[in-house]
């Protein structure tokens, strides 16, 4: 009975989560009369002839790679200068800490809005402009401190006495770090992995403004699709869904350790 | 001891030396840049006629009616969404967790609103807003209700973009908590059970409390996020009906991006700064999470 | 958007066509849907040595420039895709490079002022959404002294006369010099769904009133009378509204003040929230120039007034339902007043920081030039010639009726009471307490007389008026 309940509130809380892309989904198949047609239609002939479109057109699969570059080299970069900070602020004590730790979160809470002309012309000095690296500095930068910081209460669950006994049996900090904690902590950096992707993969107003013809991601190239007095419904459905098969791969690769940290977490 | 603590501060500095250069480098510039540019009436338009003005720009601020009407819509939609959020994705996080069929399919279904290109989803929802060709209102009618205006009327427009914000941001809270979850030792829940407790009481007495810091970060972090919406608030409303829906951020891109007013617009995202500041430092302390619960020593 | 145009283009294309059969050719397949919005170049530089000929026949050094790169910026616009697949031509005749940036109207007007204000050099060329606010800021290249370079400009083959006079005035600024050209042409026309009108036996709305009462006539539990924008937004309301305040005696700005709070203003605005609270969709108060177009298409509303472009996506039966069966009508007018329909002209201009003026000045002659807009026009794209819009192509493209309407709405607008307004250098502190006005009148959260006096106020506030 338990079970029973349980599994209804979880079904329908993945329907709730799923119907606006089934809609999505619905509108990709549809011709442009069809998806807007009164009242809203469940039963139709599918069409394929918007995702052809997409598929045969370049500039998609150009958003697809950029984001892809993006997304993992700031997934990658972010978690490799965040990870030893957070180990850091969870693990030591020392003068500043506790404001050196809050400063890194401040990072997150100015409005971008009235940085972006000094950011661009920075960028514009560096000559980072419009390229890949440029962007996934600025990404690292934007998802730092959510890395730090969620990272940073993963080491602070991991008993801190494993730790202490490798440093007593003369391993120093670094291999400490590496050998002991790092592995413990696996499945907050899946976590922390996932979130930092989408957030790169779906960031919007700094990849519209340093990024430019060379890099154009996939959320600043979609919405091309919004024209002037008209939207291109079916191309905008259909690349919005085919561009979900990626991001599921890489999210299903990541949260291997999420369900290994499940099964074992569990208790039944 | 001295030699621990010399091989210590090199560990420190050593570790956090990539983060500092990078956040330094990166914010330092643009935040001196606007936070000099919010004393001045700077704006793009009067190219080379700069003033300094002082407490201009902040006075005008806080005499202005619609910054205090934005600052309440914003406050308003973070604690309304915020909660629904956090409530949602532990309750359903705990159950997901306690469930051993169909995991990954579930989990992939519940990140899907985190995986979708933002822009396509808003503009899904304006199309199932649409009170006369959106499929809420068919369905609406369907059950038998009155179909609604949805983001036009002034009850509604802000219900309805906590909706959106609900079904976009709880697998954030979901995600985290699941992680958080999964790192937990296993111990004390076992006891609990051993001891005869019910479901219920395991949740409230044993999950949430340990599961605290992950909820509690997961809060602060959307919180902070959810204090500065702007994307679906212009793709769905623009801040209508009126101004009942217009956020700090969206009345500071208004004045910084389509009035040129950078000063002025410095200004504003200097203020959602310091409330920022000063509620997450509240937070923090409050919950003990700015400084390390154990720490290592020799 | 990664493009480069190259010149050499699939020969397998090629038809010896003359003028008159390309430009027929042309608008047979945009009849047939051949020819998208998105354009396919193949077909329309396929007749490159043809077309190449017009070109040659102007007294301009076209070669003055070869081997230089200019990017063109712009935003997703009818403008856009019908020069995009017409640049190769451009290329071959000068030996210019260019490359597109096309962006969605939010990404452009949200990305353009960050760019130009940091002083990036590009783009070189750029459609202009403001202006006022471009000229103001420095931003904008003073075409005059190009104008009168005769290695760049002829003005016998340009032909001024053909221009719409609109076009001409609007882009001289107030210090007398022209930093833009003109590039497209709109006006506000009504457009009625005519077997709808037939059933309730109504005939074309001339006067507010009628608009009112054909509007509730019309107005059926299923479908609507009239939807016009009212977004609490400065880019929705503001522009049909604004037609609305011109029709029945109003402007929203004289000698650099406020006028919304006159009777006449604060009348129409009454009319356009009764007509849309009355004869509306429900929820009509978050309808954009979007809503109000798909409700039209998919019958859901009978009359709309708006941009007279909306007209290649009505006639389009793949999209709309209302294709064959629309008339095209002119602006409504107040009791007793002169209908003065809104208008406006899309601009493109020189980027003040460029580094290729005189190529980019090459270019703007070229596409507004006469051959190029017969091309354009024939793809659906209102231009500002005269020729352009009397040619075969561009009414088959277009629709006859749809495009005398709006020539006949366009004649009927005021230009300069429309220039006051969104020329003006804070037209965005203009519009926008204007669009929130018309919003709250529409959602009946404030009575007209209200709303517009505080508008105003806020409005001389922030023009300092």
């Amino acid at each position: 009975m338990k079970t029973f309940l349980r599994r209804i509130v979880l079904y329908i809380f993945a329907l709730w989560s799923f119907f606006p892309l089934y809609w999505l989904l619905n509108t990709s198949l549809k011709t442009s009369k069809d998806a807007l047609a009164r009242p809203p239609t469940f039963i139709f002939k599918p069409i394929l002839k918007n995702y052809i479109d997409v598929i045969k057109n370049n500039e998609v699969w150009g958003y697809f790679l950029d984001s892809l570059i993006v997304a993992l080299g700031t997934t990658f970069f972010g978690l490799l200068i965040g990870i030893p900070a957070a180990y850091v602020l969870a693990r030591f004590k020392f003068k500043g800490s506790a404001d050196f730790g809050f400063w890194i979160l401040s990072t997150r809470m100015t409005p971008p809005i009235a940085m972006l002309i000094p950011f661009f012309i920075m960028y514009l000095k560096l000559g980072i402009l419009d390229t890949h690296i440029g962007l996934i500095i600025a990404h690292v930068g934007l998802n730092l401190s959510i890395i730090v910081w969620l990272m940073r209460g993963f080491y602070e669950e991991i008993p801190i006495e494993i730790e202490e006994a490798s440093y007593v049996d003369g391993s120093s900090f670094f291999q400490t770090f590496y050998k002991i904690a790092v592995p413990l902590s696996l499945p907050g950096i899946s976590a922390v992995g996932i979130i930092t992707f989408l957030f790169s993969w779906n960031e919007f107003l700094f990849a519209l403004v340093l990024g430019d013809s060379v890099v154009r991601t996939s959320p600043v190239g979609l919405y091309g699709f919004v024209g002037y007095q008209k939207i291109y419904w079916g191309q905008l459905s259909a690349s919005a869904s085919l561009l979900l098969i990626p991001v599921l791969f890489f999210v299903f690769l990541f949260q291997k350790p999420l369900i290994k940290g499940l099964t074992l977490g569990s208790f039944k | 001891m001295n030699h621990f603590k010399k091989e210590r501060n090199k560990f420190i500095i050593l570790m956090l030396m990539p983060a500092t250069i990078l956040l330094v480098g990166l914010t330092l510039f643009p935040f001196i840049v606007s936070f000099i540019l919010s004393f001045t009436d700077y704006s793009l338009l009067r190219p080379g006629q700069t003033k300094f003005i002082f407490l201009d720009n902040y006075i005008e601020l806080m005499k202005t009616d619609e910054f205090w009407i934005a600052l309440r819509v914003t406050v308003v939609f973070t604690v309304l969404a915020v909660f629904v959020q956090v409530v949602l994705g532990v309750v359903i996080a705990t159950l997901l967790h306690n469930e051993n069929t169909n995991i990954s399919f579930l989990r992939t279904m519940y990140l899907l609103p985190l995986a979708i290109t933002p822009i396509a989803a808003t503009f899904t929802f304006r199309l199932m807003f649409n009170p006369s060709l959106g499929v809420l209102n068919y369905f609406m009618k369907l059950l038998g209700f009155e179909p609604q205006a949805w983001l036009a009327s002034p009850s509604t427009a802000l219900f309805s973009l906590i909706l959106v914000d609900t079904w976009q941001w709880t697998p954030f809270i979901l995600l985290i908590c699941l992680g958080g979850l999964a790192s937990l030792p296993n111990e004390p829940f076992e006891a609990a059970k051993v001891d005869g407790a019910s479901s219920w009481q395991i949740f409230i007495k044993i999950t949430v409390p340990m599961l605290y810091p992950f909820i509690g970060l997961a809060l602060l972090f959307r919180s902070i996020d959810a204090f500065k919406t702007f994307d679906i608030i212009y793709v769905l409303t623009s801040g209508g009906p009126g101004i009942l829906t217009r956020t700090l951020n969206l009345y500071a891109f208004k004045h910084g991006i389509e009035f040129l007013s950078m000063g002025y617009a410095g200004s504003i995202a200097i203020v959602m700064l310091i409330i920022t500041i000063v509620v997450a430092q509240i937070f923090l302390r409050k919950n003990k999470l700015l400084t390390p619960k154990e720490t290592l020593k020799q | 958007m990664k493009k480069k145009y190259i010149s050499n283009l699939p020969p397998s294309r090629k038809l010896n066509l003359t003028r008159r059969h390309f430009v027929k050719a042309t608008s047979a397949l945009v009849g047939a849907g051949l020819l998208s919005s998105y354009g396919l170049p193949i077909y329309a530089a396929s007749n490159v040595d043809e077309m190449m000929k017009m070109y040659k026949q102007a007294n301009i050094d076209w070669e003055s420039q070869k081997g230089s790169s200019i990017v063109l910026s712009g935003l997703e616009h009818p403008w856009m895709s019908s020069i995009e697949p017409l640049l190769p031509h451009f290329t071959k005749l000068t030996g210019i490079d260019v490359q597109i940036q096309k962006q969605s109207e939010s990404e452009y007007v949200a990305e353009v002022p960050v760019k130009l204000g940091a002083g990036n050099p590009t783009p070189d060329v750029y459609m202009v959404w403001s202006y006022g606010q471009a000229a103001n800021a420095g931003w904008l290249e003073s075409l005059d002294q190009h104008f009168d370079n005769p290695n760049l400009f002829d003005k016998n083959w340009y032909d001024l006369n053909d221009i719409f006079s609109s076009a001409k005035s609007f882009p001289i600024w107030n210090d007398g010099e022209s930093y833009v050209m003109s590039i497209t042409a709109e006006a506000q026309t009504m457009f009625a769904n005519q077997n709808m009108l037939d059933a309730v036996g109504a005939g074309i709305p001339t006067t507010f009133d009628e608009l009112l009462s054909t509007g509730k006539k019309l107005k059926s539990g299923d479908v609507a009378g009239v939807a016009m924008r009212s977004k609490a937004d400065g880019s929705a309301g503001t522009w049909p509204c604004g037609g609305f305040v011109f029709s029945n005696g109003g402007v929203v700005i004289q000698d650099g003040k406020c006028m919304l709070d006159s009777p006449e203003a604060i009348e129409a605005v009454q009319y356009y929230g009764s007509i849309l609270n009355e004869a509306g969709p429900l929820g009509v108060g978050n309808y954009h120039w979007y809503e109000c177009l798909n409700d039209y298409m998919q019958e859901a509303v009978a009359i709309g007034l708006d941009s007279s472009n909306f007209a290649t996506d009505i006639e389009n039966p793949e999209k709309s339902n209302a294709a064959g069966h629309t008339t095209y009508g002119a602006m409504v007018s107040g009791p007793g007043k002169q209908a003065k329909p809104n208008m406006w002209h899309w601009m493109a201009g020189i980027n003040s920081k460029s580094q290729q003026k005189a190529a980019a000045f090459l270019f703007l002659t070229w596409a507004n030039s006469k051959p190029t807009c017969l091309m354009s026009s024939a793809l659906g794209l209102a231009t500002t010639r005269t020729s352009a819009w009397e040619s075969d192509g561009f009414k088959s493209a277009f629709g006859s009726q749809a495009a005398t309407a709006a020539l006949t709405n366009l004649q009927n607008a005021d230009g300069k009471i429309m220039k006051d307004c969104w020329f003006h250098p804070q037209s965005g502190e203009i519009l926008t307490p204007f669009g929130i006005a018309i919003n709250e009148v529409v959602t009946g959260t404030k009575t007209a007389e209200k709303a517009m006096k505080e508008a105003t106020q806020k409005i001389n506030k922030a023009i300092g008026a």
